[in-house]
């Protein structure tokens, strides 16, 4: 079971390489390949998403969620996504017409790009890059950009007031998720995923990063929007904030990319500070999958017990918490690091 | 205070999240409404005495009542009906009633596709009975 | 604060937003014309009237005991406590005697209404603040207590239940039993919900001193209720001028000290438990007796000017009721407390972050029903 996928993807190499291609056209058609078998698996698990975190809320509420739709109501996504779909497509007059649609679509994009370094198994990513965490934490930066064209594209004043929170706050935030990753850099002396996994074979970074951890799960909930910081959407001020005036089946967009989000940040948490694929018995791709979703169901836990926090204390919690937690953890990671090594040095242990 | 309110909510929510839920699963299980309920009206046509209190105990006009005179020129119902579209629901017609002859029934399904099957027509001398008539059944 | 446009350089605008008569947090079809300079809300102008419906009109065309259903679409959260308010005022000016039994039920359904009002109320502040799950806790209490007022009542929101000289019904088989269940489960449920939202961190940073308005401040805007009482202002009409048989109870009247948000808001959890105190005791002696008094079949009021209020649940209610001598009035004012405290609104809002206003806005507790009439 360990190689399952490995051994699919292996089987699919020399399918194509029995058409007689040359190396660097079968390289291409198997990234290509991935890339779609990617693409399935995070479309699929939006869906998944979708339920569980209905159906979640449901729970912490005392009442079922979704129940009629398909088994315990398992196709409710289904059936709202061609609700969505089948609905009229409303471009506000007076909307930048380029740069709203723009932003549907755009939406997808760097949370798409994201999963292509994660490894999801042993030997189970798109690519394996040498800047694997820089690329990560370079490429979702960009959805800023993307929420702000739709926030800027829409006119529409809510939608502008949530396109600005929107930067605010992922800019901010940026910098002390990219410090809690610091940590961990520096403890294995490389940016490559599939390194940093193999580094915690021993010792999960969540118990020498347990600072780093924490500042992690709060900055990622900011980046991707996420109650209690989902002041961008902001229902009770701003109706639904940037994607206020999308309809149909660009609002879909908007829908999904938010559960595809979850679901990146939930993997690289997993990939970081829980060990990855490590673990015993179970095959490897199942260990990360089921990290994964503890992540993801302790974000939805979050997200059902707060209320929003308000645009200053965000700030606040930012640069005045976050930032100096994060700075001390990196000091005292250094500090420690070379403590060991003269402890070892020294052969005192 | 800080952070200990956050833990102690996250534990009420995931006590909570074990706990049995509460959701109706309601047109499988119907509520058992208590008696009291007044959300549907029948007409007792034995004991009705075509007085039409209830006609003006009605704060929105609801009932219309039409009376004849029998052969003992004692008055008569010929046509009771109420249009439940302006139905308040307070009671005040069966309240009213010298004979008790408007019965309150806790029937609360009462939507209708047209406007015209929210007229409940509780009597007609030469037509079927009430009951038979239920909003909504037509359509 | 934000920047003056003058220190930084930058030139912004200020822009016009209009919150409202459809949006998420104003509670039915409420409008603000917010000025606002990026998030600071600079000027607040409150718009009402969307749901007017002409209550006091219509009064004028009902008899006295057809108007009490129109009495529950007012405050339409409080059903029992406008019809109190309303038959009270026609027996002061029949000067009818109510059966004593009456009055203890009457006391019983309206403290349960209070609850189930104050209920919403901290709810729908926890839902504008994003707090979507403590929401459904306090709505899982309230749907206890309308379930309680559909056996005693035969309705659950428009319960039109009290008539001029006593009320409709006894109190059914196995209400009681239920009744003391919910005040069983009363208590845990409220810490539950104290331990989810009030004890919140976020919660709290949100609400205290946001929205702040002094004793003397709530006074010249004529607050009444819980919201003058959060500003440290001991008026309770229950306490101040007992109506009904509450001087017969043993409660208290918590107050606020700061009189912002939060105190407004833990106000309404504080008196949630002491109304389940008065339930409790009223339960323990109310007597036995007639439900009604004798009334005349049609009723008339004599000629003259009455006015008469009660402690509901946002505030002091209200009636003035002028009469010819005949069956209907000849003009009815409602004294509504949501309307009146919606005046304090812009004062509150005025200068703060967009969210503190949506949060001031929760915790003054309008209804519109009440408010537009």
């Amino acid at each position: 079971m360990e190689n399952f996928f490995v051994n699919i993807a292996g089987l699919i190499r020399d399918l194509i390489a029995g058409f007689g291609l040359n190396e660097t056209l079968v390289y291409l058609a198997m990234v290509i390949v991935k890339f779609v078998a990617v693409l399935v698996f995070v479309l699929l698990n939006v869906v998944v998403l979708v339920y569980m975190e209905r159906r979640v809320a449901g729970f912490f509420q005392e009442r079922l969620g979704p129940n009629r739709v398909g088994p315990q109501g398992t196709l409710q996504l289904v059936m709202d996504i061609f609700k969505l779909l089948s609905k009229e497509d409303i471009v506000p007059a007076g909307a930048d017409k380029f740069v709203y649609k723009a932003a549907a679509y755009a939406i997808f994009v760097p949370t798409i790009l994201v999963y292509m370094v994660i490894p999801f198994g042993k030997g189970m990513n798109v690519i394996d890059l040498n800047l694997g965490l820089f690329y990560i934490l370079a490429i979702s930066s960009v959805t800023t950009m993307i929420i702000f064209m739709a926030g800027w594209g829409s006119r529409n004043k809510y939608s502008l007031v949530g396109g600005m929170r929107a930067i605010a706050q992922m800019v901010s935030y940026e910098i002390p998720y990219v410090f809690s990753f610091l940590g961990v850099i520096m403890l294995t002396g490389s940016l490559k995923m599939s390194t940093i996994v193999e580094a915690q074979q021993g010792v999960w970074f969540i118990v020498l990063q347990p600072i780093a951890f924490i500042v992690f799960l709060i900055a990622g909930n900011a980046e991707i929007n996420r109650g209690p910081f989902d002041l961008p959407e902001g229902e009770q001020e701003l109706v639904a904030g940037y994607h206020t005036e999308y309809t149909a089946g660009r609002f879909a967009m908007f829908y999904m990319a938010e559960y595809a989000n979850l679901l990146a940040m939930a993997a690289i948490g997993a990939t970081v500070f829980l060990g990855g694929w490590q673990g015993p018995w179970l095959p490897g791709w199942l260990w990360f999958f089921i990290k994964m979703y503890a992540l993801v169901f302790g974000q939805m836990w979050v997200r059902w017990t707060f209320p929003r926090i308000r645009v200053d204390h965000l700030m606040h919690l930012n640069w005045k918490v976050l930032l100096p937690v994060s700075l001390a953890n990196i000091v005292v990671t250094g500090i420690g690091i070379k403590v060991y090594q003269m402890v070892r040095m020294m052969g005192w242990w | 205070m800080n952070g200990q309110g956050l833990i102690k909510g996250l534990s009420v929510t995931i006590k909570h999240f074990f706990s049995p839920k509460i959701t109706e699963l309601y047109p499988e299980v119907k509520p058992k409404l208590p008696e009291s309920v007044k959300a549907d009206f029948d007409l007792d046509r034995e004991k009705c005495i075509a007085c039409g209190i209830c006609a003006n105990a009605c704060p929105n006009k609801v009932i219309t009542i039409e009376t004849e005179k029998d052969e003992n020129n004692k008055r008569r119902l010929k046509r009771y009906e109420m249009n439940m579209q302006y139905c308040l629901f307070c009671g005040l017609c069966a309240e009213s009633c010298p004979t008790k002859a408007i019965i309150t029934k806790q029937n609360f399904e009462l939507a209708a596709y047209s406007r015209e099957n929210t007229k409940r027509l509780l009597y007609q001398a030469d037509k079927a009975p009430a009951s038979e008539t239920e909003p909504g059944a037509k359509e | 604060m934000a920047i003056s446009n003058q220190e930084s350089g930058f030139r912004t605008q200020e822009f016009v937003l209009n919150m409202g008569p459809q949006h998420p947090s104003t509670h039915g079809v409420y409008r603000a014309i917010l000025t606002m300079d990026g998030e600071y809300v600079v000027d607040v102008e409150n718009v009402v009237g969307y749901l007017h419906r002409g209550m006091e009109k219509i009064a004028e065309d009902r008899t006295y005991t057809q108007f009490i259903p129109y009495t529950d679409r007012m405050d339409y959260l409080a059903g029992i406590l406008n019809n109190w308010g309303f038959v009270m005022t026609v027996e002061k000016a029949m000067g009818i005697e109510v059966p004593e039994r009456a009055e203890y039920i009457r006391v019983i359904t309206g403290e349960l209404q209070r609850i189930a009002s104050h209920l919403v109320m901290v709810a729908s502040m926890a839902l504008d603040l994003n707090g979507y799950t403590p929401w459904m806790y306090a709505f899982y209490d309230r749907e206890k207590i309308l379930d309680l007022f559909e056996m005693i009542c035969g309705s659950r929101l428009t319960t039109s239940f009290m008539r001029v000289g006593g009320v409709p019904n006894d109190i059914p088989e196995g209400f009681i039993p239920k009744l003391e269940k919910f005040l069983a489960e009363l208590p845990g449920r409220a810490d539950d919900f104290d331990n989810v939202i009030t004890g919140n961190e976020i919660f709290v940073g949100r609400t205290k001193g946001v929205g702040v308005l002094d004793a003397e401040a709530a006074l010249s805007f004529g607050l009444t209720g819980p919201n003058l009482r959060a500003s440290g202002v001991n008026f309770d009409l229950r306490k101040a001028q007992p109506y009904s048989v509450y001087d017969r109870f043993d409660f208290e009247v918590p107050l606020g000290e700061n009189g912002d948000s939060f105190d407004r808001y833990n106000l309404r959890m504080l008196e949630i438990r002491q109304s389940a105190r008065i339930i409790r005791q009223a339960l323990d002696t109310i007597p036995e007796g007639d439900i009604m008094a004798k009334v005349p079949k049609v009723l008339k009021v004599p000629k003259g000017e009455t006015y008469c209020h009660i402690e509901g649940s946002k505030g002091l209610l209200g009636f003035y009721l002028v009469s010819d001598g005949g069956t209907k009035p000849y003009r009815l004012h409602l004294h509504s407390p949501s309307f009146v405290n919606l005046g304090a609104y812009p004062k509150m809002a005025k200068g703060t972050v967009l969210q503190d206003a949506i949060a001031s806005l929760a915790s003054i507790d309008i209804v519109l029903g009440e408010v537009d009439r």
